[in-house]
């Protein structure tokens, strides 16, 4: 008797969602299958990859990224210089120095950043906060009405502020919104339900739920975004069925294998290499849990990664 | 050292010494002055108010305290420490919590009706109400010259001749009175005996132109609140029943704060005083005070107390309990007597302790699930006790599952900022006005009460109420604005049930804050997913469900539906919710009266299978899943909305 291989597809799919505008625009998710499940049914949208600078341009990046960027001077020559790197799906700014606890860089300021940044590429643009909810509640709201008709994300609205960053990137200015929540899946339903309660279109929304550098509790992170998967597709759950974003490059370069010198840690060899492998591995690793797009920064992670999804989806 | 005056509104002065430095909690605690401090001192629930009316005090001002209320003195005892002498006033409400619980107490026509239902139903499963105390009467030869024999010996010979029993033993108690009754009587006594199969006891003497009253005592000692009957042993009439507050809740709300105080030097002794000197002592005087009684005619005791309570009552280290893989000193123990551990009852009086079947499952809940009768029925019920703890029984005839969550005060109006005890001037019911969202409250007491605070049943319609009109979301917070809803300059919300002045018939405003709130869906969340957790570690589902039995000091006036609404309980239809009362009072009611009862509860303590939700990782996310309105599964509450 012959082999007939059973389809793993669900009757139930993760929403499609398009971010940015005109060409150069990307969609997101849309798999009736689990991540990567691509010998169960087409996947149309293979996951994305997303490039991260920050407010602060080169200066608080290590040499192994500035060397990358050699020449450029202004946040619209980085963010240019950025867009063109192999591989990149879409260009992620992040707010750092908003921060009150730290830089304290005015709303207008950051805004004006943003809007050079976004005058200078036409890749979909996802905005980041400083992670205070009160000031990304201002900056976001700010950031939602300065990118009109650009339809970027707002990455993200949290409990604590999804009010006002619903009311405004959702419903005002018709951004696509990001929720974020920290690793439970209950607590990322329940935020999508308050946020579609709120009026925000659920096919509007796509969600970071939470994650850490492999390593670091990265278990979690991996049980949750598997739990959200299955009960989306195989329960059909309207409210988790988001496609999922998860930025990489702000956690794993931050630790130590990715951080530490080669002269502190000869025995761990190339620093770059370290840096490189720990966001590769991370950004693998939850593009099979269930993430949809993530956000790196090392252009040679970029380049593996996107031609990883180009050679399995 | 410095001197430090606690003043109050209705006693005198206490006044001590205290080192520098010293807070002015731990002053108080240490002379006795009972401040209410649930959150064990972290400057987290706000109750310790204090006003300063002289002296120095070096204090920081906390959310719980306003730009105003801190300029007018008022502090929180907390966060105060002794830098010179002082002099402040600790304010009625600190040491409410004497009376701020409500207390199923059998205080109203309703609360009596399910206690004799519940004796009823006792009767009718075939279990005998009797108990093995009784009086008979004796006569004896009055001793001569010629007729020496000792009164010890006269009086035994005596009882062996009328009873036929060969063991009779006579306590120091009687030995010590009976040269004079026996004289007095001319050796015509009435004997107040226990009688086994075995033995005959002798617990007093007296006249036997005097009837003695046999009486005992039932006493319910929860984490929150004590309540106790006194009752005839012969007819099993309640003489007397009075209930306050355990006077270790200064020592912290819950049972793991207690355990971790009677860790420090002295704790032990302390706790044990404060729940026996200080709570179950006055409550006894009380009642004989109201039946006219003796305490020395109570001779037997029986007490339903969760674990934790029942270890630090007999003075037992408790650690254990809350340390894994957590293993109490006992589960049961019927070597105790009231003089043990300095009860003011006959001494002799036997404890009946009832069973525990785990750290977190004590004998509250064995005579509580006796007393609901789910071991009765071939259909499947559950057993609700909403406490301080949750615990949850569910079962039928032939096994039954427990398990225990930490709910918090809150179902007993703790933790809540205007909880209060279902008394005059509790809101106890509540429906708003979608459009104006205008409340309209019922209140206990005659009609024209002013309401002062919310009692737990209030509290879930409330939520209830503002939930389904749109002014909270699922995780409580206020999402629409109006003239009752008020936030404060940290942001938080709240709403005003009755403004002070027109409407309250307090100096301030009733009202129900996002912290309230918050504190009330943890609860609410602990309970259901406590529920839904042990049903699937069975394999068991809702639908199997054909009685819920909710005990508890909530209080009569719960609402079922609203309660489902909140996501509180399993949403079944609302004719299988049966509110039963204290049924820990009632157990132990049961338990002191019936001997068979007594036997009973035993065995279904050893046929109770205990689970540890803490040992399922499940419980965790089922926890957070609870902790919206309904739940984050909405469709666990198909007939929500």
């Amino acid at each position: 008797m012959p082999f007939t291989p059973k389809s793993g597809k669900f009757n139930a799919s993760i929403n499609t969602v398009e971010i940015g505008t005109g060409d150069k625009a990307v969609k997101i998710g849309g798999e009736n299958v689990f991540p990567l499940y691509s010998f169960d049914a087409p996947i149309e949208n293979a996951p994305k990859v997303g490039i991260e600078i920050t407010d602060f341009g080169m200066e608080h990046e290590l040499e192994c990224i500035k060397k990358y960027y050699e020449g450029c001077t202004t946040l619209a020559e980085i963010a240019a210089k950025a867009a063109s790197m192999e591989g990149v799906d879409f260009l992620s700014f992040r707010m750092e120095g908003g921060d009150p606890n730290g830089a304290n860089k005015s709303t207008e300021e950051l805004i004006g950043e943003l809007k050079e940044i976004a005058a200078a590429v036409d890749l979909p643009l996802v905005v980041c906060g400083c992670k205070n909810a009160e000031k990304d509640a201002e900056l976001f709201n700010a950031a939602a009405a300065a990118l009109e008709g650009k339809n970027a994300v707002i990455l993200s609205a949290k409990e604590e502020n999804y009010k006002t960053v619903g009311a405004a990137a959702g419903l005002a200015y018709k951004q696509v919104v990001g929720a974020e929540s920290a690793v439970d899946i209950n607590l990322a339903k329940q935020l999508n339900v308050l946020l579609s309660q709120l009026g925000v279109d659920k096919k509007s929304i796509v969600m970071n739920v939470g994650t850490a550098a492999a390593g670091y509790g990265f278990e979690y992170v991996i049980s949750t975004m598997d739990r959200v998967k299955a009960a989306a597709l195989q329960q059909g759950d309207v409210n988790l069925q988001m496609p999922i974003i998860t930025p990489v490059a702000s956690e794993t370069w931050g630790v130590k294998e990715a951080m530490s010198s080669e002269a502190d840690s000869p025995e761990w060899g190339s620093q770059e290499e370290r840096g490189i492998d720990m966001e590769i591995e991370t950004a693998m690793a939850v593009i099979a849990a269930g993430s949809n797009a993530v956000i790196l920064k090392h252009p040679e992670s970029i380049k593996t990664i996107s031609g990883l999804m180009k050679e399995l989806v | 050292m410095y001197k430090v005056t606690f003043k109050f509104e209705n006693s005198e002065d206490v006044t001590v010494f205290a080192a520098f430095g010293e807070s002015l909690l731990e002053v108080a605690r240490k002379t006795n002055v009972a401040i209410d401090a649930p959150c064990s001192g972290n400057a987290s629930c706000g109750k310790c108010r204090v006003k300063l009316i002289g002296g120095e005090l070096d204090s920081k001002k906390t959310r719980h305290i306003s730009d105003e209320e801190y300029a007018a003195g008022w502090r929180l005892a907390c966060v105060s420490k002794i830098i010179a002498d002082v002099a402040v006033l600790v304010p009625d409400i600190a040491s409410a919590y004497r009376s701020r619980m409500k207390v199923a107490d059998l205080s109203s026509p309703d609360e009596i009706k399910i206690f004799d239902n519940i004796k009823k139903s006792i009767a009718e499963a075939g279990i005998e109400l009797k108990n093995n105390l009784e009086i008979i009467r004796v006569t004896m030869d009055e001793p001569t010259l010629d007729d020496t024999m000792p009164d010890n010996e006269r009086l035994v010979w005596a009882i062996r001749n009328q009873t036929g029993m060969e063991h009779v033993k006579l306590p120091y108690s009687v030995i010590r009175k009976m040269a004079h009754v026996l004289r007095e009587s001319n050796f015509d006594v009435n004997l107040v005996i226990r009688k086994t199969s075995r033995d005959i006891f002798v617990y007093d003497i007296c006249s036997g132109e005097k009837e003695p009253v046999v009486a005992g005592l039932a006493i319910d000692i929860g984490t929150t609140t004590v309540s106790a009957i006194i009752i005839d042993m012969l007819d099993g009439k309640i003489l007397a029943k009075a209930s306050s507050g355990n006077g270790q809740i200064r020592y912290g709300a819950d049972v793991i704060n207690r355990i971790i105080e009677s860790q420090k030097p002295g704790g032990r002794d302390k706790l044990q005083k404060a729940v026996i000197e200080e709570t179950i002592n006055p409550l006894v005087k009380n009642m004989c005070r109201q039946a006219k009684l003796n305490p020395m005619s109570i001779y037997r005791m029986a007490i339903a107390s969760n674990t934790t309570m029942n270890h630090l009552l007999i003075g037992v280290d408790a650690d254990p309990v809350r340390m894994e893989p957590y293993i109490p000193t006992f589960f049961k123990t019927n070597s105790l007597f009231a003089g043990d551990i300095g009860i003011c009852v006959n001494p002799d009086a036997h404890i009946i302790l009832a069973p525990n079947i785990g750290s977190y499952v004590g004998g509250d809940i064995t005579a509580g699930a006796f007393v609901s009768m789910l071991w009765n029925k071939e259909s499947f019920s559950l057993f609700i006790d909403l406490g301080t703890n949750g615990e949850i029984v569910f079962g039928n005839s032939d096994f039954m599952f427990s398990c225990a969550c930490s709910a918090g005060p809150a179902f007993e109006g703790g933790d809540i900022s205007c909880g209060m005890r279902a008394t005059d001037g509790a809101i106890e019911a509540c429906v708003i006005d979608e459009e104006t969202m205008e409340p309209t409250l019922t209140v206990v007491g005659d009609s024209g009460t002013k309401p002062v605070g919310i009692c737990g049943s209030g509290i879930i319609d409330i939520i209830s109420e503002l939930f389904r009109c749109g002014i909270i979301n699922p995780k409580g917070k206020f999402i629409r604005d109006g003239e009752r809803v008020r936030r404060d300059s940290d942001g938080m919300g709240s709403y005003i049930l009755a403004f002070e002045g027109e409407e309250a018939g307090s100096s301030k405003d009733v009202e129900i804050t996002e912290v309230d709130i918050d504190s009330f869906i943890r609860a609410k969340g602990a309970i259901f997913s406590a529920i839904r957790t042990m049903l699937s570690y069975c394999d068991f589902d809702i639908s199997m469900i054909e009685n819920v039995y909710v005990a508890g000091g909530i209080g009569s006036g719960i609402n079922m539906a609203n309660a489902i609404n909140i996501g509180m309980f399993p949403d079944i239809p609302v004719e299988m919710y049966h509110y039963v009362g204290n049924t820990s009072l009632a157990g132990a009611y049961a338990m002191l009266y019936s001997t068979a009862s007594e036997r009973k509860v035993y065995e279904l303590a050893s046929n109770m299978t205990y689970i540890e939700l803490s040992a399922i990782p499940q419980y965790m996310d089922e926890f957070v899943g609870a902790c919206f309105l309904p739940h984050t599964d909405a469709s666990l509450f198909p007939s929500h909305g």
